[in-house]
């Protein structure tokens, strides 16, 4: 690493002529501390005030079962859904419903080998409505953190006209700092990850805000509870 | 479609003129900036902290740039250790070099890009199309100047300066599609467009808007999803940045998160902010097979080897001193020349674009907008002038503009003149007595040659020296 070391050394240089100003004045201010219970449906609900407010729709605190209903409901029209792993939820069981509903659905498997790869990218392009988990949701923002893993790919929350995503109603923290610190500094070193905060846009035309310009068209979100009682 | 790099004070003058006198292009500024003023008032008001992010994202800055050596090295050990290849490199030449020699080893006939202001200091683009490769711009803003052959006019939107209609009927003349304003039809063209060139690309290259030290992580940050796609889709992925981006840790970057979308596109958050920490693991399903790293200097060390400049290398490119700024909205942004334009952009252009963009930093009124509105507080003005001092100190060079010369030694007389304050207050009320007829209601429309150029743009107010006993009250009343 020849050049890295030329460019230190000029570095160097450079930072002993330009005499720094006094460094860090004040810490950044703490951080606020993570939701207990109570406060729970506060968070839902300001996050999904963030989301509609960014063009999402929230479609609320269902049961597993519910949410089941409500994605069958969603992918009625579909000629295909694509449905990612979980991460707290069984997506098993959406799979299996949407296709007894009779709706081709594509499942994420794995893989090395170039040409499965490849056929897996030509398949999800097709499908008009993916299904995913996020591993967290942002109340302040409204936004949703989705790592990329092997049979979680990041290409499922972006190529489908119609993103759904779950999130489990735990996995809802209060701000970006507490996603961040979740995640961990290990995790987010070895993975991918998104930040995803309403459906794709745009505001290049007379700073017109359009919805939907390459990713998603449309972003839907369930709030997932638990048990099923 | 190149930036050329920089231009002379005379192109300056002629740009600047002739986008001044452009009303259309005036109007569609003022439209598009009161638009992106009310959006962050709005996403600003809500936000009571957005003092307390300024001040701790400025802090963090200043301590990344005062330890940009350390910084880098724990970055580059890292992105190295996920796999990436890192390439270091001095100036734009050897940028612009090593990208063409990665795309060519690596085969690639088709590149989609992501908005990147760095690759168009590089000048990346026609050295790409000279090897005989196809380069895409994907972000829209960007995709609708490169039809039109055109660079940016502003780094956060690149084609202010276009109407729905001037873009209407390039998309009819292009596509031969029929004619529509509307921006959503227009998205919706280029959205089908695009989708399939990003399934086909062999390569990918964006910017970098933050590079974390402590996890190797780069942050990019979008809206429309293309450059999520131009670093997932193709096999092989290129991420260019200045040294000035690292930042040390994780927890820092909700700081700039926070001031970034607010100030830049009057969001809480933008839509898209990818965390990018390698290539893909061997069973992954997506993501590119390579990734490359380019660091870039290319004049940034200098700048911060001058303690008043330094404090440039703070900048975010949120865009929003642009947005502000009288001049920038008066002559819109290719007047300037160079990829950065506007109040910041005559700051770092002579540095990184080279001297011939030595004359913006007088290309400002001073008004101090710029500095308010700056989410990391960068104190503009005050650069501009050291810039300005450093410029002027030597003889007048010769390549100057007549006009620019005489400019030039009339405020040479002045600054002597004005350290006698008598033969100031004489020489004032002369000046409000000839200048007395030719006022309306206090205003000066038009006045006579050679002070005629002042008056053709704006109206003046007429001069009302205050006599000697005026100045002597004041003085007493301190
Ligand atoms: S100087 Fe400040 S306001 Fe201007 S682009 Fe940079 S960060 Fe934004």
């Amino acid at each position: 690493m020849a050049e890295l070391h030329k460019l230190v050394a000029t570095l160097r240089t450079a930072l002993e002529a330009g005499t720094s100003e006094p460094a860090r004045a004040q810490e950044p201010p703490a951080e606020v501390p993570l939701a207990h219970d109570a406060y729970r449906a506060e968070l839902v609900t300001r996050f999904a005030r963030e989301l509609e407010a960014v063009g999402g729709r929230f479609l609320g605190i269902l049961t597993l079962a519910e949410t089941i209903a409500r994605l069958v409901a969603l992918a009625k029209n579909a000629r295909m859904v694509a449905i990612g792993k979980g991460v707290a939820i069984d997506t098993g069981a959406i799979a299996a419903a949407i296709d007894r509903a009779g709706v081709p659905i594509m499942r994420t498997a794995p893989t090395t080998d170039p040409e499965a790869r490849g056929a897996f990218r030509d398949r999800l392009a097709r499908a008009d409505m993916a299904v995913a988990e996020a591993d967290y949701a942002i109340a302040s923002t409204g936004t949703l953190a989705v790592l990329t893993m092997p049979s979680r790919p990041s290409s499922l929350t972006l190529l489908a006209p119609a993103s759904v995503i779950l999130v489990q109603i735990g996995r809802i923290v209060p701000d970006l700092a507490a996603a961040l610190e979740a995640f961990g500094t290990d995790t987010l070193a070895a993975h991918r990850m998104t930040l995803i905060t309403g459906p794709s846009r745009t505001a290049d035309i007379e700073k017109r805000i359009v919805l939907g310009v390459h990713g998603p068209k449309s972003l839907d979100v369930i709030v997932v509870w638990p048990h099923d009682d | 479609m190149a930036m050329t790099a920089g231009s002379t004070p005379r192109d300056f003058f002629q740009a600047s003129a002739a986008g001044a006198a452009d009303h259309e292009l005036r109007r569609k500024l003022e439209n598009a900036s009161a638009r992106h003023l009310a959006h962050f008032a709005e996403v600003r008001g809500e936000f009571t902290p957005y003092e307390d992010e300024r001040t701790a994202a400025r802090a963090i800055k200043q301590e990344a740039i005062g330890r940009l050596d350390e910084l880098l090295i724990d970055l580059t050990k890292r992105l190295e250790a996920h796999g990436c290849k890192v390439f270091f490199a001095a100036n734009a030449a050897e940028a612009r070099e090593h990208i063409v020699k990665l795309a060519q080893t690596s085969g690639a006939k088709r590149i989609v890009k992501g908005k990147s202001m760095t690759t168009e200091e590089i000048g990346l683009n026609p050295a790409l199309e000279a090897a005989g490769m196809e380069v895409l711009e994907t972000d829209l803003g960007e995709y609708i100047v490169q039809l039109r052959r055109e660079p940016p006019s502003h780094i956060i939107t690149p084609a202010i300066h276009l109407s729905k209609e001037d873009i209407g009927n390039l998309f009819r003349e292009k596509f031969g599609i029929p004619y529509t304003p509307e921006p959503d039809e227009l998205t919706a063209e280029a959205r089908e467009r695009l989708r399939e060139s990003f399934l086909h690309a062999d390569l990918g290259i964006t910017g970098v808007n933050f590079a974390i030290a402590e996890t190797g992580t780069l942050v990019v940050v979008e809206n429309e999803g293309n450059g999520r796609m131009c670093s997932t889709l193709p096999d092989v992925f290129v991420a260019v940045m200045g040294i000035e981006k690292v930042i040390p840790k994780l927890a820092d970057l909700p700081h700039f998160l926070e001031i970034l979308g607010r100030t830049a596109t009057g969001q809480k958050l933008t839509t898209y902010t990818n965390f990018i920490q390698g290539p893909r693991a061997a069973d992954d399903l997506d993501g590119p097979r390579d990734m490359h790293v380019v660091i870039l200097d290319n004049g940034r060390s200098a700048m911060l080897a001058d303690p008043v400049l330094r404090e440039a290398l703070m900048c975010i490119r949120c865009g929003a001193c642009l947005n502000v700024c009288p001049v920038y909205r008066h002559i819109g942004g290719h007047a300037y020349r160079s990829p950065y334009p506007g109040p910041i952009g005559s700051i770092i252009s002579p540095n990184l674009v080279g001297s011939a963009a030595a004359h913006l930093p007088f290309a400002s009124t001073l008004c101090g907008a710029c500095k308010d509105v700056c989410p990391v507080k960068i104190d503009i003005p005050r650069i501009l002038l050291h810039l300005r001092w450093k410029e002027t100190s030597g003889p007048t060079p010769p390549e100057w503009p007549a006009a620019a010369r005489r400019a030039r030694a009339g405020a040479r007389r002045f600054a002597r003149m004005a350290r006698h304050p008598r033969t100031m207050r004489i020489l004032s009320r002369i000046a409000a007595a000839i200048l007395k007829p030719v006022a309306h209601d206090g205003w000066i429309r038009r006045m006579p040659p050679p002070f005629g150029n002042w008056t053709k743009l704006r109206d003046f107010p007429r001069p009302r020296p205050r006599g000697r006993r005026a100045v002597k009250r004041q003085d007493a009343e301190g």
